[in-house]
């Protein structure tokens, strides 16, 4: 704390410090609690104002039967029928003053903290928790094989014209927005779409669905994120040494030595970040499986938590699943930290 | 502009349980050439840091002038620093990198560029005053850091080893510019370097430090001649060693018994009859004979082989294992064979006798 | 490709990994040129297998949509917004970082990147409830700070990068020649920054008309370009989107065009730097 004073004096480090602070506390740390906070706790109706609903209940219906009685007892002139109505309009009056009074408490739901916003994630939304997370996994997985051998002709093989233009044809479509890029999927995988059109030519007999399977969220979703898997392998691979290939061919490894015992331990970061990048945008995409499944195939578990937010209005459970998924995400980074041995400051680059 | 002194009063600097520099206590006078000279890692660049502002000692006092300085930050200090990489703004031109202290005084544009005209004509930089930095010559980018400190008229000009990064020759040429420069201004310089041969061509006087400790304070001809400890005595020059006791000391001259017999020499300051002692001879000061006669102590050595260094020629013998080199002049040709023996006389007032101690805890 | 590797082996190997990445590239370019043609069909909803000819019309549709030019609008002002708050933010996180030791920065370095780790719509979702506190709903503001909560953080790593090849006796001779903190902080440490900050600029504006995941749950009832994208998706989908999509093609490779270049006359003016 000294040492930012003594480098920047007492003005300009305080406003770095309250910068810091500010997105710290407000947007980083505060946030994240109070999603928490919002997911243990859910509004009940009190035991006391459940009875009381009842006892109201039980009075309208005498209420009204009293009145009906009333109501046929009405202009007589009976003395006993009079002492009768007397008895009963007097009743009438002590049953109103009650439900005044049970209308008059407090009946309004109040905050429980429970953690049953959790546990009652119903068998449904828990298959779809666990099948979000296994394709996001899979994801992961093709999109690393399918990437290492791009990256690597980007960063080894390629002369360096060569490698600037991969390197250009990566970029643009990794800065076409996701919703797009997922959406030309969407063209050819739909009904009529190209796919079909082409397997219709080569005489497929009627048009596959491949929406409503799901294959169509997992295919649009290697697409969408493939490339956050490319770049960081690529920026690893590229700070090797092209020596310490050459020698290792030299010393007569072959190209799969090469790999697993030279390249591969060198790009272990550039995987780390690779996996932990392409896995938490699988996990937590909202944009492939809201196009790709339109609302046919069985949902993601990131639209489940949407639909708590704007269709059921369910927060404090939407809160619950939304932490769920964070918590998963931070297994998953700790994993590839312990897998590929390296610290947070490797990790984000 | 006109330098000012700089006391050092048990200025002392720890970090944690290292202590980089032990109190020490130092004046610096007013328009001085002052060098502080001793290996990596013996306090001195700290020592600098502490009087430019940008370490505060965690003891002791800084006064420059009649101001105590302690307390105050590197901008509110009448020094100026000149980094070992000279550390010029790479965005702005040479002109403003030498306006730059008038700038943030406030100095309108036109005075200012007046001014750094001045200064770039005063290192013989004229007309590159539009030019970046990157743009110069090493020995030119020298130059501007000293302008640029120039001008802010400081009392005290801080100089952190500025000349490593020149070559040979270059550095030889701003030596005697730096001296020229700071005859011209009056400044008082304190100058910080492992090089010997800056520290003694250059200053007036010269601080040797070793492990956080001012050794030796004096001119550059004592520092040579009368180094006052063993560690000065090695640092500084090349010195042949003789191991003994000293047996008697009497008229500023000790009597030592070595193994190869009884020799005189000077003897050095904190010398007591019974103690252990190294002598030390130079090698310039060693006189080559083919017989052993003359005052002093003569040697015995076989020749082992010669280097040439130029305007001398080092010879290098063995004399019954204990290594000996002499210097002779590169004035003739010394055809002197491999393994033949010759006489290394050293001369009483050639040999100077110090404590053992300091040395041997190093060594 | 040293001499040494002889043999029909490695040209073979060549040839398949030159099959790979041409493969590869057609699977990436095949959809988005498929995607951009359909925006040449008269035909609706957007399609190149039921091809009705040749159209410019839905250029004109887009030009008159008003929801999308507001949306345009919307996303324009949100990114402006993102720029403002992250860079200080993030410029405030790298210099405060650059200075602490590696104990309590690596802690505060895990938070401050935290948001680039975590799933979007939890970044949406997180907002939206902590500003429902205050009784501030979504919207347009709201937009803003969850997208600058992991923004910031690109930011920030963009100024380490270029805080790291900093020369720190720069600022010491500032200093040492007189100048205040924020003399310094303007005249050495600011014009250094400057490529990084142009970066980051570009960087944030693009991440925030791009964000999708975040702005979808902290948009409420108002919305940008791409959250009107994402609800034409399931209803209205009309190649008006596959000419955005043409849009978005276009504009990126103008912007990476724009910012190669600008850099390299930084970089010309700068020749240290």
């Amino acid at each position: 704390m000294n040492a930012v004073y003594r480098s920047y004096g007492p003005l300009l480090g305080t406003i770095i410090l309250l910068g810091v602070a500010v997105w710290t506390l407000a947007m980083i740390v505060g946030p994240q609690l109070f999603m928490i906070e919002q997911s243990l706790w859910r509004m009940e109706q009190p035991d006391s104002a459940v009875t009381a609903g009842m006892r109201i209940e039980e009075l309208n219906n005498a209420l009204s039967l009293a009145q009906y009685d009333l109501g046929a007892l009405e202009g007589t002139t009976d003395p006993d029928k009079m002492a009768e109505r007397e008895k009963l309009a007097r009743s009438v009056s002590a049953m109103e003053q009650e439900l005044t009074t049970l209308q008059g408490q407090d009946t309004a739901p109040v905050k429980v903290y429970t953690i049953s916003n959790y546990t009652e994630m119903s068998g449904y939304h828990a298959e779809i928790f666990v099948k979000t997370i296994g394709a996001s996994l899979m994801v992961t997985l093709i999109a690393f094989a399918v990437c290492y051998p791009v990256a690597y002709a980007a960063a080894k093989l390629a002369k360096p014209e060569r490698a600037a233009l991969i390197l250009l044809g990566l970029v643009i479509p990794y800065a076409i927005n996701e919703l797009l890029r997922v959406f030309a999927w969407l063209m050819i995988l739909d009904y009529q779409g190209v796919a079909n059109s082409v397997l219709l030519w080569f005489g497929l007999p009627e048009p596959v669905r491949f929406l409503d399977s799901g294959a169509g969220v997992f295919v649009a979703m290697v697409y969408a994120y493939v490339l956050f898997m490319v770049f960081p392998i690529y920026n690893t691979i590229e700070t090797l040494d092209t020596n310490q290939i050459e020698a290792a061919r030299d010393l007569g490894a072959s190209t799969w030595k090469i790999h697993s015992r030279v390249v591969l331990p060198h790009a272990k970061p550039g995987i780390a970040v690779g996996s932990i990048m392409t896995f938490m945008l699988s996990a937590g995409s909202f944009s492939v499986p809201h196009i790709m499944t339109r609302g046919t195939a069985q949902p993601w578990f990131s639209q489940l938590i949407y639909s708590k937010f704007y269709d059921s209005f369910y927060w404090n459970q939407g809160a619950a699943y939304a932490f769920t998924l964070l918590l998963v995400c931070v297994a998953f980074i700790i994993l590839m930290m312990k897998v590929f041995k390296v610290g947070i400051r490797d990790i984000a680059k | 502009m006109r330098g000012k002194s700089v006391s050092l009063d048990s200025v002392s600097m720890r970090f944690g349980d290292f202590t980089a520099v032990q109190p020490t206590t130092l004046t610096i006078q007013a328009g001085e050439f002052f060098s502080i000279l001793g290996p990596s890692g013996c306090g001195k660049t700290t020592l600098l840091r502490m009087i430019s502002g940008f370490m505060s000692p965690t003891g002791g006092t800084i006064r420059i002038g009649d101001a105590d300085v302690t307390a105050l930050g590197p901008n509110r200090r009448p020094t100026a620093l000149i980094f070992q990489n000279l550390a010029l703004f790479p965005l702005m031109p040479v002109w403003e990198n030498v306006a730059f202290g008038l700038e943030v005084r406030g100095v309108s544009r036109r005075d200012r560029r007046e001014k750094a005209e001045e200064l770039l004509a005063l290192v013989a930089l004229d007309g590159q005053g539009d030019k970046l930095p990157t743009a110069l010559s090493g020995g030119q980018r020298q130059r501007v850091a000293i302008a640029r400190a120039l001008a802010v008229e400081p009392a005290v000009l801080l100089l952190d080893e500025p000349l490593s990064a020149l070559d040979l020759k270059l550095r030889q040429h701003m030596r005697t510019e730096l001296k020229e420069i700071q005859r011209k201004t009056g400044v008082t310089f304190l100058y910080i370097t492992h090089d010997q041969g800056e520290a003694l061509t250059m200053s007036d006087r010269v601080a040797v430090m070793r492990s956080g400790v001012v050794e030796q304070v004096g001119r550059g001809d004592d520092i040579y001649d009368n180094p006052a400890t063993s560690f000065v005595a090695s640092f500084v020059g090349e010195s042949n060693r003789l191991t003994g006791t000293v047996d008697s000391i009497s008229g500023g001259f000790a009597t030592v018994s070595t193994r190869f017999g009884t020799l005189t020499a000077r003897s050095g300051p904190g010398l007591a009859a019974g103690d252990k002692t190294i002598v030390f001879i130079r090698p310039e000061r060693t006189r080559l004979q083919d017989t052993p006669d003359g005052a002093g102590l003569a040697l015995r050595g076989t020749f082992l082989r010669r280097d040439l260094e130029g305007p001398f020629i080092n010879l290098f013998f063995d004399c019954q294992g204990t290594p000996f080199s002499a210097h002779i002049t590169n004035d003739s040709r010394h055809a002197a064979e491999t393994g033949t023996d010759h006489w290394l006389r050293i001369a009483p007032e050639d040999a100077l006798a110090l404590p053992a101690g300091a040395l041997a805890r190093d060594e | 490709m040293s001499s040494t590797a002889p043999s029909s082996s490695v040209s073979a190997s060549r040839v398949v990994l030159s099959v790979y990445m041409a493969l590869f590239f057609a699977y990436l370019f095949l959809p988005l040129i498929l995607m951009v043609a359909a925006g040449f069909n008269s035909y609706s909803p957007p399609s190149v297998t039921q091809w009705q000819g040749f159209s410019l019309r839905w250029f004109s549709e887009l030009a008159e949509d008003q929801r999308i030019l507001q949306g345009i609008v919307n996303s324009v002002v949100v990114a402006t917004g993102v720029i403002l708050l992250s860079l200080p933010l993030g410029l405030s996180g790298a210099l405060l970082l650059s200075r602490l030791d590696a104990r309590s920065g690596s802690l505060l370095y895990g938070v401050l990147v935290s948001p680039v780790l975590t799933p979007g719509i939890i970044l949406g979702i997180s907002t939206l409830i902590f500003w429902r506190q205050v009784d501030v709903g979504g919207g347009l503001g709201l937009t803003v700070m969850a997208q600058s909560t992991f923004i910031a953080a690109y930011c920030m790593l963009m100024f380490m990068a270029r805080l790291q090849r900093q020369d720190t006796s720069l600022e010491e001779a500032a200093l040492d020649l007189g100048a205040t903190h924020m003399q310094v902080f303007r005249r050495i440490t600011l014009p250094f920054l400057r490529p990084a900050m142009l970066s980051a600029a570009v960087i944030a504006f693009l991440q925030s008309i791009e964000n999708y995941n975040t702005t979808v749950f902290s948009i409420g009832a108002s919305h940008t370009l791409v959250t009107e994208i994402g609800s034409r998706m399931r209803f209205g989908l009309t190649p008006v989107v596959n000419i955005i999509g043409l849009l978005f093609v276009t504009v990126t490779v103008a912007v990476a065009v724009a910012y190669v270049l600008l850099r390299q006359r930084e970089r010309a003016r700068t020749p240290a730097g």
